[in-house]
């Protein structure tokens, strides 16, 4: 597959309509969306650079997102301070999370 | 009156000619500095401009504040301005509160996280990058785990996960523990189970009758009336695993054997106290024949016939034991004789035969008794029997003994019938003479060197984990042929050497080159260890002299990791947790 296919942005999206363009250096930081973006595979989402996340909704994703760009910004940094969560979005990010193998 | 008044022109009489010798002192301090210095007399002007200056005010005397320039009295407590004038007390207090604020912007903040940075390393958690997103999560949940209704759909990995977080942050209670029970699981474990009642427990099988494996650790108040629920409600149960059920009786453990017969395939039981004797690992072996892991630990109660009950179990693939008592040679090697041969895990701890100080041994090795000295001979016979029994190890421990010798240890490691071991743990195999530290230098005692040299002849080619800590008879030159840098242990992760004081850092530095894939080394009471560069995503615990002085968390690529690079990513990515295998 041509590199060109290769965008600097993916557009993720949840279950509920929303749409997340992020950095794909951060997105391919979930084992599972980094699987269903590489090229070698041949998806749709790899040459579309589009990922549908249909057991995630946006509130979520959105907090996935962040968690994206909150790893990729202190991959190398020591004493990284843990990200905030809100008690409430705990257990459904955790199977998120789970699920985009984060 | 008039007494007043000589008092006061005495005072400042004092006064004057404490401010004269003062200025005297001065002078010539200022003297000596211009001999030194040769030159220059600023200092002694600035002294002299020092000296000539209006005293300051005493309190109770007005004065004019350094700052606003308003009129104020003089108190003890004014303070002094930035050109040495006083101030006034508002100027004062705001000029106390900037003080206070930059003192703490100089004040390092490294400290407070200090001790977490500590425990963390200990842990073998990396503090590099951030935590995975299911930490997080995991984390945050058990700060709020009394806020929670249900799990819902959790997949069973992230349950055990959060059972141990639970468990860790003792969070598991009665309220917390209900939203673990699902009905359609196989496996529940309770890692820390020491605040559950005696009706919790009935809950596991109530909600659960299909349950498969359970592990329960600390279960304090699992009592008889559980264990006959648990018989009656449970049966498809084949793994059990109770730690500190000391409230369950002899009869209700044979109960239980008896009930789950043939189908039991793994019994752990660990810290039992006051129930579980010999009668009950009879009883074990007589009707749970396709048992295929045992594991009994710290049971105060059990001795010689509980080793000859196990040596009649013929399935087992994994055995770990640590008794209290001591127990013949010939025992032990009739056990090893009856199953080693099957045996994929094999650990014993502290397996001694110490004739002259226990009297059960008089009952089985009369002849021996003859002769007490004897016991405390070398002897290398349980060695050699595992060397011919035992083929299809995996994983080996033989550790806290000061009976087998250097040479006994060569032999069972150089042409041993068995596949190269993944874990292997020999630690505090050593002499225990005070006299004598050293231990006897023709004849060493414990793994030494020849020993030491075979084992990862031997299984150097598949060890993931390694555990020498205590192996005080180890000698320098070993440690530098086992670990020259050129030698390659590819699968070995983690080491373990505390209290092997010759290890120094050039030891240290060939397990870095020699062990392409570690993650961790422990060096407790290693002094010898000092400044060493670690790697990048190698911890190095312990070290005491290497405390402050070395990054332990490695920054540094070094050239022989680069090819590594990629995969050691990957495995970062993967959990930032360095497995903890011991």
């Amino acid at each position: 597959m041509a590199d060109s296919n290769l965008t600097e942005y993916v557009t993720l999206v949840s279950n509920d309509g929303f749409e997340f363009k992020i950095l794909r250096s951060a997105a391919c930081l979930a084992g599972a969306i980094k699987n269903s973006l590489d090229p070698t595979y041949g998806f749709k989402e790899g040459s579309d650079n589009r990922v549908t996340l249909p057991t995630i909704n946006g509130v979520t994703l959105e907090k996935v997102c962040e968690y994206l760009y909150y790893n990729q910004k202190y991959a190398e940094s020591k004493d990284a301070p843990d990200m905030e969560i809100p008690p409430e979005l705990c257990l459904e990010l955790l199977i998120a999370a789970d699920y985009l193998d984060v | 009156m008039a007494a007043e008044r000589t008092r006061k022109r005495k005072r400042d009489q004092e006064a004057t000619i404490a401010k004269i010798k003062k200025g005297k002192v001065n002078k010539k301090k200022a003297a000596k500095t211009k001999k030194k210095k040769g030159g220059s007399d600023d200092e002694s002007d600035f002294e002299m401009a020092e000296m000539y200056k209006k005293a300051k005010p005493m309190p109770g005397q007005l004065a004019n504040c350094e700052l606003c320039e308003k009129r104020f009295t003089v108190t003890a407590y004014s303070k002094a301005g930035p050109d040495g004038g006083l101030l006034c007390t508002p100027c004062g207090k705001e000029i106390q509160k900037e003080a206070k604020i930059a003192e703490k912007a100089n004040k390092p903040v490294v400290r407070k996280a200090r001790r977490k940075i500590e425990s963390n390393r200990l842990d073998g958690l990396t503090t590099r990058g951030s935590k995975t997103l299911q930490q997080l999560c995991i984390e945050k949940l058990a700060k709020h785990s009394e806020d929670i209704e249900e799990f819902g759909e959790i997949p069973e990995a992230i349950l055990n996960r959060l059972s141990e977080i639970f468990g860790k942050k003792r969070a598991m209670r009665s309220s917390t523990f209900k939203l673990f029970l699902q009905p359609d699981l196989d496996n529940l474990a309770i890692h820390e189970a020491a605040y559950l009642e005696t009706e919790d427990f009935n809950q596991i099988f109530a909600v659960i009758p299909t349950i498969k494996k359970l592990i329960l650790r600390n279960c304090c108040q699992f009592k008889d009336s559980n264990m006959e629920y648990m018989i009656e409600k449970a049966k498809d149960l084949v793994d059990v695993q109770l730690l500190g059920a000391n409230l369950v009786s002899n009869d209700n453990w044979i109960n239980f054997f008896i009930a789950r017969g043939p189908e039991l395939k793994s019994l752990k039981l660990e810290w039992l106290d006051a129930a579980f004797n010999d009668q009950a690992v009879e009883a074990l072996s007589t009707f749970c024949p396709n048992l295929e892991r045992l594991k009994l630990e710290r049971c105060k109660q059990l001795g010689v016939d509980s080793i000859d009950a196990i040596a009649r179990m013929e399935h087992l693939q994994h055995l770990t034991l640590k008794l209290y008592i001591h127990i013949p040679r010939e025992r032990l090697i009739n056990l090893i004789g009856s199953v080693g041969g099957n045996l994929r895990t094999f650990c014993l701890e502290n397996f001694l035969d110490n004739t002259e100080t226990d009297e059960m041994d008089e009952d089985y090795v009369p002849n021996e008794t003859t002769e007490p000295k004897e016991a405390h001979k070398p002897d290398d016979h349980v060695l050699a029997a595992i060397n011919s029994n035992c083929t299809h190890l995996e994983k080996f421990r033989f550790s806290d003994n000061n009976e087998c010798t250097d040479a006994g240890y060569a032999n069972l490691f150089t042409g041993w019938n068995n596949p190269p071991l993944r874990y292997a743990d020999l630690s505090s195999t050593r002499d225990l003479d005070n006299t004598n530290p050293e231990g006897p230098e023709d004849l060493p005692i414990g793994l030494a060197s020849s020993g030491f040299k075979a084992l990862m002849a031997h299984s150097g080619s598949r060890i993931e984990y390694l555990d020498i800590a205590s192996c005080r008879h180890i000698n320098h030159e070993a440690l530098a042929h086992v670990f020259d840098g050129v030698k390659q242990y590819p699968h070995l992760r983690e080491i373990n050497m505390s209290f092997c004081t010759v290890a120094d850092t050039q030891t240290v530095a060939g397990i870095f080159r020699s062990c392409p894939r570690i993650k961790k080394v422990v060096t407790f009471g290693c002094f010898e260890v000092q400044e060493v560069i670690v790697p990048k995503g190698i911890v190095l615990i312990g070290a005491p002299r290497a405390h402050d002085a070395i990054e332990q968390f490695g920054d540094t690529v070094m050239d022989f990791q680069k090819e590594l690079q990629s995969e050691m990513d990957r495995d970062r990515a993967m959990g930032r947790i360095v497995p903890v295998m011991g």
